[in-house]
């Protein structure tokens, strides 16, 4: 008798045991697999690379500054920091930059003139996708109808008007400029705009785009706006 | 009594070793059918010391309960309610009762025994 319970109750333990084994096993199942092929891999491997090279060219940017720094020390620390203060000031887009870079002319198509169409505003969702294949290639500072981008700028309708910075874009025609880093980067953004889908994009709005040939001299506005920097805080760094 | 522990660790070794593993849907049903066994093996162990243990029930309640519990469980997933919040519950409550009269009886035992040490 005693015996029996004792099987019992070891074959009710085995399968206790073996349930809490899969349960377990269940839940602790490894990560999601890494299925990605070759390709993906060097595709991922290539951005690395991009990212790499980004950070190494900053950091000799950063060096040279450093480098300024110690050279002026003596000298005149004060020019030194007026150079960084002009800098950074370009980089955010409060000063006037002339670099190499290309015109988009935005004119109400030919078709819509022909027929007498009403012309209408470029809408802020055209307006946002061709900044964004602007970014993507190589642009580096713009401005739309004389509004200068910057980190903070909005597109939007704004009461049925069109808005950069708050302010109202014209109705076409109006011109976008584009200054790229180099005059190669800005042939590259001037052929990708040619064949770009963005053309079409436009065209069903009405609207073409016209791109004005690599020139070496562009002049770009400031942004005349004050940057609210309420929100921004001074980060711990080394 | 180490032979059922020879049993659960045999259980748990064939479980991990073999890596078998259910779909994640099932885990919930899985994890009720656990703790209803687990309730069963407590009340077995109860009875025995109680000396009411009856083989028919205890395996029939063994395998009758965690079917009950699963199939609770399924109910509620396709009626959307959480039944399964039941089974837990009930098993849940009886787990903690049977353990603390195992622990009583233990105790009692323990201090009988103790108590016939020292008259001796």
């Amino acid at each position: 008798m005693k015996k029996r319970i004792l099987t019992r109750f070891t074959v009710i333990m085995f399968i206790i045991g073996l349930m809490t084994a899969i349960q377990y096993n269940t839940i602790n199942e490894p990560d999601i697999r890494d299925t990605r092929d070759a390709w993906e891999i060097r595709q991922e491997l290539a951005r690395e690379n991009q990212l790499q090279s980004e950070l190494l060219s900053e950091i000799s940017s950063l060096d040279d500054t450093l480098g300024k720094y110690e050279a002026a020390s003596d000298a005149s620390p004060e020019q030194a920091l007026r150079e960084t203060a002009g800098e950074l000031r370009k980089a955010a887009g409060l000063a006037e930059t002339v670099g190499p870079g290309i015109e988009v002319l935005i004119e109400p198509s030919l078709e819509a003139v022909a027929m007498g169409l009403d012309i209408e505003g470029i809408s802020p969702d055209l307006l946002i996708r061709l900044v964004n294949e602007i970014n993507r290639f190589n642009g580096l500072y713009v401005s739309i109808d004389g509004k200068r981008i910057i980190n903070t700028t909005a597109i939007r309708d704004i009461n049925g008007q069109t808005t950069v910075n708050t302010k109202p874009v014209d109705t076409p025609p109006f011109s976008i400029k584009i200054i790229s880093k180099s005059l190669e980067d800005s042939e590259k953004l001037y052929n990708h705009l040619l064949a770009s889908r963005i053309l079409d994009d436009f065209y069903i709005d009405n609207l073409t785009l016209t791109v004005s040939e690599p020139q070496t001299d562009l002049v770009i506005e400031a942004y005349d706006g004050a940057i609210d920097t309420k929100y921004l805080q001074a980060s711990e760094g080394e | 009594m180490w032979l059922s522990i020879l049993g659960l660790i045999l259980g748990i070794s064939l479980g991990l070793l073999t890596d078998i593993q259910i779909p994640p849907e099932y885990a919930n049903y899985l994890s009720i059918a656990v703790l209803a066994s687990l309730d069963t093996l407590f009340g077995g162990i109860r009875a025995h010391l109680q000396q009411v243990y009856d083989d028919k029930v205890f395996v029939s309640g063994f395998f009758f309960n965690i079917a009950l519990a699963a199939g609770l469980a399924f109910l509620g997933v396709h009626l959307g309610v959480d039944l399964y919040l039941a089974a837990i519950f009930a098993f849940g409550v009886r787990l903690f009762q049977n353990i603390a009269v195992i622990r009583r009886i233990i105790l009692a035992k323990w201090a009988e025994k103790k108590e016939v040490r020292e008259i001796n």
